[in-house]
């Protein structure tokens, strides 16, 4: 009875320090090491309701096509933002007119009679925002990941809070404006790709 | 006496002579590199090196064959050789800083390519990928093409590597609010062709109905993609790379890859090198970190690439 127990003890003793001498972690919880102590959030909503809405910076779409196309260089300079070496850069337009169009993922919106543009009203991740706003520099952040840290709660904000009250109420022909980021390539200026992923939409 | 003041002057002239010939050495740099078994690290390394011999230094290519323990003691032996500056692939993100340190405080610069490390102190600037933004854009294509439910798998590289989570982490960026689509596997295979093909015929055996597969890296995808074959089911799942090696974008012109992100090691390594150079001239304030624009590669624009 007591080498039954005594070998009993035994066991329990190597199952308890096997259990203890490793752990298994999921690798996708093992993300990029980003200072937890920082509030993201707290910092996407200043950066959206402080600076990027009240940002009097936002170029007119068609003017801004217009000079793109004709002076690319100072327009880039002026007006982009590319965070380090790349052909494309990020600007803050605005435009407003009819809505023509509109779908699961995008609006269509009538600038004028040559411009149609259409507004990304699902797909708001990645940096276009952030960047475009040119309120957040790279050197404000240790890493990398937490630079795009604020890209994700800026997004979150505006998919989720911002976007749905205002979205889920239009119809096609109803006259909006819209404010947001569009991503200019120079390999593409003489028929670019027209997506505005947008800060703030207003019915007129 | 006089023989004895000839003989002076005709040493000293011999130091300065030496002296001369010292500065006009070119200075040497070493490229550093995490592994050469990768076909685009080989591109990294060579363009580095190319780009310090075209501006007028000597170059050598290090391989640290991905072991932190072999990149320490390639940078003890070029520290100690003298070499001048460092054009650096580092192994490990948290690992590599320590070797970094070393050449700081032997006065060596470093320049950082393609791979970034946790300190924003240690070396003179980093030239990395945007693989964030990249793999965002590749999570966008994702739903596009896969839709908005189904089953996949993510084949992750090399877990100490900063690349691997910031493109999971720009992947996930968009998948994970998509709630009906269920990651059913996610699995390391170091950035390494057959080890994904082999990861991903282990887990097709316990996941057979699987609709796409995200890659860390172009290398892991035609893995991945030789496995899906061997199963018989390279047509229904879709697969997505990260890098725009040659042999995907040809994939992706038949079909059978859906998309990639085209990075620029050229551009990386060119950019370190002129680095080093204005370096050697004076200049000492760098950005400590340079993004170098990713661009997606897909069915639509192949051609262009």
């Amino acid at each position: 009875m007591n080498r039954l127990y005594k070998n009993g003890m035994i066991i329990l003793g190597v199952l308890f320090l096997g259990y203890h001498s490793v752990y298994f972690e999921k690798l996708s919880e093992r993300d990029n090491a980003v200072d937890t102590s920082f509030d993201f959030q707290a910092f996407a909503d200043s950066l959206y309701y402080n600076g990027i809405t009240k940002s009097e910076h936002a170029v007119e779409l068609s003017h801004l096509i217009k000079e793109v196309q004709n002076n690319t260089e100072q327009t880039f300079e002026d007006h982009g933002n590319r965070l380090g070496i790349g052909t494309s850069a990020f600007f803050m337009t605005q435009c407003e007119g009819p809505i023509t169009e509109i779908e699961e993922d995008h609006l269509l919106i009538q600038v004028d009679s040559s411009l149609e543009v259409a507004i990304n009203t699902r797909y708001i991740f990645g940096n276009a925002l952030r960047d475009a706003s040119q309120l957040v520099a790279l050197t404000d952040f240790k890493t990398n990941a937490d630079f795009n840290k604020v890209s994700e709660s800026l997004n979150a904000l505006i998919r989720q809070k911002v976007l749905p009250p205002i979205v889920e109420n239009l119809a096609v022909g109803d006259v909006v404006d819209v404010m947001g980021a569009i991503k200019l390539s120079r390999k593409n200026l003489r028929d670019p790709s027209l997506i505005i992923t947008p800060a703030t939409i207003n019915m007129r | 006496m006089k023989s004895w003041a000839v003989f002076f002057i005709f040493l000293i002239w011999m130091g300065c002579s030496s002296s001369g010939s010292d500065a006009d050495e070119p200075k040497n740099v070493a490229v550093v590199i995490s592994t050469l078994n990768n076909p685009w690290f080989v591109v990294l390394a060579e363009a580095a090196a190319e780009n310090a011999e075209a501006l007028g230094y000597e170059a050598k290519i290090f391989d640290s064959q991905n072991n932190p323990a072999t990149e320490s003691d390639n940078f003890e032996n070029l520290i100690a050789s003298g070499f001048d500056a460092i054009l650096f692939n580092p192994t490990d993100a948290d690992g590599s800083i320590v070797n970094i340190l070393k050449a700081k405080e032997a006065g060596v610069p470093v320049f950082c390519m393609d791979r970034e490390v946790n300190a924003d102190d240690a070396a003179t600037s980093q030239i990395l990928s945007d693989n964030y933004s990249g793999c965002v854009e590749i999570g966008i294509e994702f739903i596009k093409t896969v839709g908005t439910s189904g089953k996949y798998v993510e084949l992750l590289g090399l877990v100490g590597d900063n690349n691997t989570w910031a493109r999971s982490g720009g992947f996930h960026s968009v998948v994970d609010e998509f709630p009906g689509l269920e990651m059913v596997a996610q699995q390391s295979a170091d950035f390494d062709r057959n080890r994904a093909m082999e990861v991903m015929e282990t887990i097709l055996q316990a996941q057979p109905d699987i609709d796409a597969v995200f890659c860390g890296n172009d290398a892991m995808a035609m893995g991945a993609f030789q496995a899906l074959q061997g199963a018989g089911k390279s047509e229904a799942v879709k697969v997505f790379g990260f890098d725009g090696a040659d042999d995907v974008i040809e994939k992706i012109e038949e079909g059978k890859i859906v998309a990639t992100g085209m990075q620029y090691p050229k551009v990386m390594a060119e950019t370190a090198a002129q680095y080093a150079h204005e370096y050697f001239n004076g200049r000492r304030t760098f950005p400590q970190r340079v993004p170098v624009e990713v661009e997606v590669v897909n069915a639509s624009n192949v051609s262009d690439f």
